[in-house]
């Protein structure tokens, strides 16, 4: 589904990513880990587009999608959530997920139509799965910080993506909340066959839904494999005691 | 046309951009800084001028009237920029720029009134002192000595505001408040004193500026709009906050402006526009690194 | 939620819409009927009111809804205005022509400056507009044969049947209105809640497969064209144009009647309008300082009252009522 091949990337002479290789098969759930500052975010900002990669080549279903502008990226089906919750503030909670549900279906150039009733039913589908049908209405603002959290990856499913980025996706998050997220996960994983590469500082829950890890240290992939290989990978170990040490 | 006129104009423009630099460095340090985009700094360039006028009148229109104007003028916009800064400024400084922006136009309409109210509305003009009456001759063209004033004080202007940046500590404080807001507050300094600071100081350039500018030109109601957008568009295009872009675009805008009245005298007015609507669409972000 | 609940819901929301139709029948009516009630001189600064509030209401598209800092939006209605006295005292073109040229000219505008703008952001949008706009201003103050410069062009002339206070009245009202509805559907289209969403978050927005430098550029096209068709207008009230119609002085002028009625309200830059309107046509009478009051004015709504007196107002009844969603 995706493929990610000696992708390179520096900012004013500091290299932050030096060799980045990532493979995510289709309908697999795929974790990218590595210590603070390993990459990961400039990573996820070069898949979709936010960043402009130095070389290397990122395909996407057997396509090019290098460089290519963010909202071009979306529309070949790759959708992702943000580390920092970053939702339209002065909406309601039904028009934060209509937003990407009205791009995705290329309406959001209709001038002459009320955007009140438009799709509010696929929305409304979207809303339900994730448990927020209940605040609609109300400005997405007023909701608490883990509900903001799932609206979120509410937005992001509302563009109906083949591939699902979730960048820390219960940063902040009690245990609770964190459950509620991987229940999410898994279920969108198992039940709707999405593909999902996420990154996560919570290593239980990475091995916990991940069916391929792939680590990330100082810029470089030193392994990618199935957890129990990763889990036993010499280098993995050292660059991960190398920081707590 | 030979080399002698496009030699002269080359002067001329250098000694006007060297007006821009001094007007544009007190935006440009206003705006690394406070984050402002002050529209009332064209408003204290035109009060330098018209306090520089009141001195010299003053005294006679003699010589120490204008060394004494170029003195006190500026020293007394800088005065009148503090009481803005602590009576209004300090309390818009968390919000957005439209509002920061309409606070400092709600200014220029203020000071334009209040200009007109105090010195009326018919042009005044002022003499420039004996000494630098006159004209020398450079290379067969004959060039007005004022104008070789204003380039001994722009690059002592510039020195100054280099000196003062980079090798005093208040300067260096200025420059982490540009750069790190957080971080300075965090070592303990009260950054709304450097906001003062640096808005006293942005205002004593602007009237610097006008009581340099006042000896050459009809003083009137007006002059602060001109600057104003001159000024605006020099530090976008040197790079918001930078200083030193604004002295390469004030010299760019300065001698552009000259040779565009040499060579298309009828439509030299775009000249500056063009400049800087092509700088700005070819290095959207400045032509040097933008303080923040 | 339960049926019982929502349906009333339903109905206070009917309710609502049905007042708000009520009253902007009522008010159109009342609008209709002035002429003959007060004498030509007050028409006519109705008629300015009309014709000012559409020019900023179609900024505040850019400016409230967009998020946009547009700092020159008197260029546009300046060009719509040019373009009909142009038309009508240099050709013998015919005044629809005219009339329809004036906003596409406007809008052929926007689309070139606006084409290099959407690729800033924030203070270097704002001032690409200030640059671009003044470039414009400035051809339009030296292009003599065509502008006749300085002096502008006056007596600019019109069809019969709209040379009286009256007539000129009733067109501006019905060419307001009619614009007002088109940019109020337009805010309540899918265009217009995607403009919004640009303006909270360009980022996310990008990243749901908006494209937002298009998106920008067609609001800031769709303004122009509306500030082309207020310049029209302009011609119809006063009948001549000066290039003081484009300088950036008159475009802050527009951004304050935004900011005094309220920028995320859709009818506050009309009451913004009316009010500097109004203001400035009094304090006339008894002073030449109108500058001074205006700037003390903006100096109060800044401190004060940023939100907008329709803003406020708003606010106020929402917090009475707090099960309503605010529109901050």
């Amino acid at each position: 589904m995706l493929q990610v091949e000696r992708l390179k990337k520096a900012f004013d002479g500091f290299q932050a990513i030096t060799d980045a290789n990532l493979l995510v098969p289709n309908g697999e759930v795929v974790a990218v880990i590595g210590p603070n500052g390993a990459g990961k975010s400039t990573l996820f900002n070069l898949i979709t587009g936010h960043l402009k990669a130095d070389s290397g080549h990122i395909g996407f279903k057997s396509e090019e999608i290098t460089n290519l502008a963010p909202h071009k990226i979306c529309h070949k089906g790759l959708s992702r959530s943000f580390q920092l919750i970053n939702i339209f503030s002065t909406l309601t909670v039904l028009e934060n997920v209509q937003i990407a549900v009205i791009a995705k279906h290329n309406f959001d150039r209709k001038l002459f139509r009320p955007a009140k009733k438009l799709l509010v039913e696929e929305t409304l589908a979207v809303l339900e799965s994730f448990g927020l049908i209940e605040f609609k209405d109300q400005s997405c603002s007023s909701l608490s910080y883990g509900d903001q959290k799932v609206l979120e990856i509410a937005i992001a499913l509302g563009s109906k993506p083949k591939l699902l980025l979730l960048d820390e996706p219960t940063a902040g998050m009690s245990p609770d909340e964190t459950r509620r997220i991987v229940n999410l996960i898994k279920k969108l994983s198992q039940e709707e066959g999405l593909s999902i590469l996420l990154t996560e500082h919570d290593m239980d829950l990475v091995f916990d839904v991940a069916q391929k890890i792939m680590v990330l240290h100082q810029g470089c992939t030193i392994a990618q494999g199935l957890p129990e290989d990763i889990r036993n990978d010499k280098s993995v170990q050292s660059a991960y005691l190398g920081e707590a040490g | 046309m030979n080399f002698a006129t496009l030699a002269s104009q080359l002067f001329i423009g250098l000694s006007r951009g060297m007006i821009f630099f001094i007007v544009s460095a007190g935006l440009t340090l206003i705006f690394g800084v406070l984050r402002i985009t002050n529209f009332a700094h064209g408003s204290l360039y035109m009060l330098g001028a018209f306090i520089a006028y009141s001195i010299s009148t003053f005294l006679g229109q003699g010589p120490n009237g204008f060394w004494l104007a170029l003195l006190i003028a500026p020293l007394a916009v800088m005065l009148i920029s503090l009481v803005i800064e602590r009576g209004l400024l300090r309390f818009i400084y968390n919000q957005d720029h439209l509002m920061q922006m309409l606070l400092t136009y709600s200014l220029v309409l203020i000071v334009g009134d209040l200009v007109k109210i105090v010195w009326g509305t018919e042009f005044k003009s002022m003499n420039v002192p004996t000494i630098l009456r006159g004209s020398f001759n450079l290379w067969g063209a004959s060039l007005p000595l004022y104008n070789a004033f204003l380039l001994i004080v722009g690059p002592v202007v510039a020195l100054g505001l280099w000196f003062f940046l980079s090798k005093t500590r208040l300067g260096k404080i200025c420059r982490a408040t540009a750069t790190d807001r957080e971080m300075v507050d965090i070592l303990g300094i009260d950054s709304t004193q450097v906001f003062a600071l640096v808005f006293a100081m942005g205002g004593w350039l602007a009237g610097l500026g006008g009581a340099l500018i006042a000896p050459t030109t009809t003083i009137s109601i007006g002059m602060d709009a001109n600057i104003l957008i001159y000024a605006f568009l020099i530090v976008v295009i040197g790079g918001l906050g930078n200083v030193w872009g604004t002295l390469i675009s004030s010299i760019i805008m300065g001698v552009g402006e000259a040779f565009g009245i040499l060579f298309i005298p009828g439509v030299a007015i775009i000249i500056p526009y063009i400049i800087a609507g092509v700088l700005l669409i070819i290095k959207p972000s400045g032509l040097l690194k933008s303080a923040w | 939620m339960s049926t019982n609940s929502s349906s009333s819901l339903i109905l206070q929301e009917k309710f609502r819409t049905y007042l708000g139709l009520g009253m902007a029948v009522a008010g159109i009516l009342i609008l209709l009927a002035i002429p003959s009630l007060i004498s030509p001189y007050y028409v006519y600064l109705l008629a300015t009111i009309f014709t000012t509030a559409l020019l900023a209401t179609s900024l505040n598209l850019v400016l409230g809804y967009g998020g946009l800092l547009h700092l020159h939006h008197a260029v546009f209605y300046g060009i719509g205005a040019y373009t009909v006295a142009i038309i009508m005292t240099k050709t013998s073109w015919p005044f629809a022509i005219a009339v329809v040229l004036g906003p596409l000219v406007a809008a052929l505008i926007a689309l070139v400056i606006g084409w290099f703008c959407v690729r800033l952001r924030g203070l270097y949008f704002g001032m690409l507009t200030l640059a671009l706009g003044q470039l414009v201003w400035a051809i339009v103050y030296r292009w003599n044969a065509l502008t006749n410069g300085d002096n502008g062009i006056h007596s600019i002339p019109v069809p019969e049947f709209l040379t009286s206070v009256n007539s000129v009245y009733y067109t501006t009202l019905l060419v307001l209105i009619v614009s007002l509805v088109i940019l109020y559907l337009i805010i309540k289209s899918p265009f217009g809640l995607t403009l919004i969403a640009t303006r909270d978050n360009p980022m996310r927005s990008e990243s749901l497969g908006i494209n937002v430098k298009r998106h920008r550029l067609t609001a800031f096209v769709i303004a122009g064209f509306f500030a082309g068709v207020a310049g029209v207008l302009f011609i119809l009230v006063e009948r001549s144009v000066a290039p003081s119609l484009l300088f950036w002085n008159k475009s802050a002028e527009i951004l304050i009647m935004c900011l005094m009625g309220g920028l995320t309200v859709f009818m506050g830059p009309t009451l913004g309008a009316a009010i500097l309107v109004v203001l400035s046509m009094i304090v006339g009478l008894y002073t030449e300082y109108w500058l001074l009051v205006l700037g003390l004015l903006l100096l109060i709504l800044v401190l004060f009252l940023p939100q907008g007196i329709l803003g406020y107002l708003l606010k106020s009844r929402n917090n009475k009522k707090p099960s309503m969603r605010g529109e901050n």
